[in-house]
């Protein structure tokens, strides 16, 4: 599949808002314009998803504040949940404005500011949409403070510049005003009809460099506040009943004994809501256990049921790839296989929260949310208030992974707000969360494909079945015009150079919530697409990397993923001999135009796998901040290794299983391997960086598992016979 | 009762079942101290009980009545000129950027913390093994690691 060459869209002086504020200070923000900027990225991720165009109702993606004294401050609209964000977003803006690292710092604002961002932090696409923006804005500022700090000294603006906070003389380095000092005197601003240049890359102070986590030192100290650990005036504490079983829904309900429980404030009875306020959390979960819930009966599923939903040819499909004729080319001896991955929890370490203070006329909420655009819709929507009315503040997250895009915890807490008359904070107990949320969807892939002796697949086939991923967060609509889920099918199309090739998707329906998990369905069908690899090169009898060189597309991707495997190879000596009772095995990914190569290193000792080293390479156009990349790779491959040997979520007893940390296994720290990480360059912009890694480390340990075992897993997790 | 925290007494209801991390998060505002699972897996509410890693979510008030608690916010010092002064565990785990989401790090600092005070010189094995039951859905490990071998070296002068 050919890359389609990137549109740029140039910012232009309509699309800045120049303020300046009461007590000096300019307020610069990037507005308008940048709609069809945001519309551009959404659609360009939509449309590798396979997705369908959408309708963005976006204002200003990004706003500055350079205060009189000289301390700059950035808000954006894209939450801080791990990814090192804000820090790579200051690098842009603050590289561009010329300013001292020390005086910016960044924050997230609520709704309503302006900078109601539609899309939400995730798709990996907070870097690279908002990138050039801030640059762009940043230079544009510095230049409109080169021309009036001129004017402030009496000099042409030709013989100033604008650098490190100061518009100087450049004859005469004493000759100099601050930035501070400018915005404090000038009461007029002009955009410059003409956008200035950006920095040539040979200039930068700041981008690609490895500039230090603007949010580490209050998270060192205890100081920063997550959703879990919103206060506010006047607080109580919620908890809201959960179905016992999938599907359940509440009968009939009576307070009993909890009403006059110690510290409860109300029992909250609606329809089809059950909750507790009360002064302590503990106090609100004691009553909660005490309300009497008559809850509706259901079918009780189980684990064989669900999987067996999940079939391709079953169900709703649609085709997502097609190139030559892959049927008329897969007859006779071909080579099939077909892969299973297993529903996972998100398991963030800070489980779902939100507070709400609902007034008669408004609402404030406080979310560790992905979203706060959707979590004031759907506030507003659930307590009878306009959106306008509803304000919603993200905080810092725990951790998200794609859950935290839901809406679940904020309307219950606003709920139980209104009907309570006063602020409320809701945390999930884990057993909750685990429950209360869109899990990874089960997943199987079915491939086949013609090889021939020398080496090349000459046709090639996927088709693949998943529950929902990103159909949950979509009007109705969208699922019936779209078939299958374009989110499911993340990472099933073939990238490599097969002159026939197909690719099908079907969507199952199941009995609980699925949805976005990091990188979708990227990790399922990877997991699948370059474990089929690895078969085929092993059914010519070539070497993995040698096949899948030779199959690589002739286009520029083609040249990039060449480089990938290259430098892949080397890093991780896939020509020399692995340690002793070890073996090795690799693949590749692409995702949201990022490559990632991995080799993993494995042992096996008493049927359990034990990885000791990942090398991965990865080339994500460019680094803003390669420390913060390298990161980055070393938790993104962390989280997928975790999903290769650990975890599975069933349905037991028609409810999801296991119900805490403990039972769910993930990975520990002495399951964690070492791992080595190399940057590649590919280009001027930066591409996403928060999912790809997750792609080739599943199929890698499987390769890496057979190359040592002769035991081919076509399962997650990874378990031998 | 009376608690001491961080070198403080605070003045709490005296009822003796209630668990210490949600007193110290809700009832004292010391919400440095997370909650992650509540049955003591992650780790993530780990704080001090004299000098020794212990898990908030499994201590009663009871068990804490006369002992010194600190948690993530008493860690740093102060310098005689007012200035803040980092624990060595602190600065490593900034110097490394070890953070992601940073939600379980005020677990993950404490029980280094209290890991180095009782093996100033931990090997890496020493280091995975005291540092195995604090769980980073984040995958931080391998900074992790390397951060509390070179705290141990900050605290050693280095
Ligand atoms: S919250 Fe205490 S160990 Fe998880
Ligand atoms: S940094 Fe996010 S859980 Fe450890």
């Amino acid at each position: 599949m050919t890359e389609t060459p990137k549109q740029k869209r140039k910012l232009s002086r309509r699309d800045f808002l120049v303020l300046t504020g009461v007590a000096g200070g300019l307020y610069f923000g990037v507005t308008l314009g940048v709609l069809p900027f945001a519309r551009l990225k959404l659609a360009e991720y939509l449309d590798e998803a396979g997705g369908p165009p959408m309708t963005v109702d976006a204002v200003p993606l990004a706003w500055f504040e350079i205060g009189t004294d000289n301390l700059v401050k950035i808000y954006i609209p894209k939450v801080e949940m791990g990814q090192g964000i804000h820090t790579t977003l200051a690098q842009a803006a603050a590289d561009e404005l010329d300013v001292p690292w020390e005086d910016v710092s960044v924050l997230n604002v609520g709704t309503g500011k302006g900078l109601d961002d539609p899309v939400g932090t995730s798709a990996s696409n907070s870097t690279s949409s908002l990138f050039p923006v801030l640059r762009q804005a940043g230079a544009t500022v510095r230049e409109m403070l080169r021309f009036e700090g001129a004017k402030l000294l009496g000099l042409a603006a030709e013989s100033v510049s604008a650098e490190n906070g100061f518009v100087t003389a450049t004859q005469d380095a004493g000759k100099k005003v601050s930035y501070g000092e400018i915005v404090g005197a000038v009461k007029e601003w002009v955009v410059p009809e003409k956008l200035p240049a950006l920095k040539k890359s040979t200039d930068f102070k700041y981008i690609g460099k490895a500039m230090p986590r603007v949010d580490l030192l209050d998270k060192v100290l205890g100081k920063t506040q997550f959703g879990f650990d919103v206060r506010v005036e006047n607080m109580a504490y919620g908890a809201v009943a959960t179905p016992p079983r999938l599907g359940a829904m509440i009968k009939s309900a009576s307070a009993g004994e909890a009403a006059t429980m110690p510290g409860v404030i109300k029992v909250v009875i609606e329809d089809d809501f059950v909750g507790v306020v009360a002064e302590r959390r503990e106090q609100a979960w004691a009553a909660l256990s005490a309300v009497q819930i008559e809850w509706s009966e259901v079918k009780v599923w189980e684990q064989a049921e669900i999987e067996a939903l999940v079939q391709v040819g079953n169900g709703r499909g649609v085709t997502v790839q097609t190139e030559g004729d892959a049927e008329g080319h897969l007859r006779g001896s071909v080579l099939e296989a077909e892969y299973y991955t297993p529903m996972v929890f998100h398991a963030h370490m800070e489980p779902q929260s939100a507070a709400a203070d609902v007034r008669a006329e408004s609402a404030t909420v406080w979310a560790s949310t992905q979203s706060p655009v959707s979590v004031r819709g759907a506030v507003a929507k659930a307590i009878g208030l306009e959106a306008e009315q509803v304000t919603a503040i993200p905080t810092f997250l725990g951790g998200g992974f794609g859950q935290k895009i839901n809406n679940i915890p904020a309307v219950q807490a606003a709920r139980l707000s209104k009907a309570a008359g006063q602020a409320v904070h809701l945390g999930y107990r884990r057993t909750e969360d685990f429950q209360n949320g869109y899990i990874r969807p089960p997943s199987r892939s079915v491939l086949r494909a013609a090889v021939n002796k020398n080496g090349l697949i000459e046709a090639i086939e996927h088709k693949q079945a998943s529950g929902q991923v990103a159909f949950p967060f979509f009007p109705v609509f969208v699922s019936k015009v779209m078939g299958a889920d374009f989110g499911a099918y993340r990472g099933a199309q073939i990238r490599y150079g097969v002159p026939h090739k197909r690719v099908d998707a079907w969507l199952a329906d199941l009995p609980f919530k699925t949805g976005w998990w990091r990188g979708l369905g990227m990790l399922a069908n990877l997991f699948a697409i370059e474990s089929f690899m690895d078969e085929l090169a092993v059914s010519v009898g070539m070497d993995p990397f040698l096949f899948r060189l030779a199959n690589l597309p002739l286009d520029e991707l083609g040249g990039r993923m060449k480089k990938v495997l290259e430098a892949t190879r080397e890093k991780s000596g896939w020509d020399t001999p692995a340690p002793e009772g070890r073996a090795r095995g690799m693949a590749l990914a692409m995702d949201v135009g990022t490559l990632v190569g991995c080799v993993a290193e494995v042992s096996v000792k008493n049927k359990e796998i034990r990885v000791h080293k990942l090398t991965g390479v990865v080339d994500a156009g460019m680094f803003v901040n390669p420390n913060g990349a390298a990161s980055q790779m070393e938790g993104g491959m962390n989280m997928a290794l975790s999903s290769a040997l650990f975890e599975e979520t069933q349905v037991k007893n028609g409810a999801l299983s296991p119900t805490n940390f403990g039972a769910y296994k993930f990975l520990n720290n002495s399951a964690s391997p070492e791992i080595v990480v190399e940057l590649l360059e590919s280009g001027d912009e930066p591409l996403g960086m928060g999912e790809p890694p997750l792609g080739p480390v599943a199929p890698a340990v499987a390769n890496a598992v057979f190359a040592l075992t002769g035991q081919r897993l076509r399962r997650l997790p990874l378990k031998l016979a | 009762m009376d608690l001491s925290i961080n070198g403080k007494l605070y003045q709490v209801e005296d009822s003796p079942n209630r668990t210490l991390l949600w007193v110290l998060r809700d009832e004292l505002g010391l919400t440095g101290t997370k909650f992650g699972c509540g049955v003591g897996i992650c780790g993530s509410c780990t704080i001090q009980i004299d000098g020794v890693a212990t898990r908030s979510c499994l201590t009663m008030l009871s068990q804490v009545e006369g002992k010194q608690i600190r948690t993530l916010e008493g860690l740093a010092t102060e310098n005689p000129d007012g200035s803040l002064q980092l624990h060595p565990v602190q600065e490593a785990f900034i110097e490394l950027q070890v953070h992601q989401c940073g939600y379980c790090m005020s677990g993950q600092i404490m029980q280094a913390a209290a890991l180095l005070d009782e093996n100033p010189a931990p090997s890496e094995e020493e280091i995975i093994a005291g540092m195995d039951r604090n769980l980073c859905r984040c995958g931080a490990y391998p900074r992790i690691r390397k951060a509390v071998a070179r705290a141990a070296e900050i605290a050693a002068g280095g």
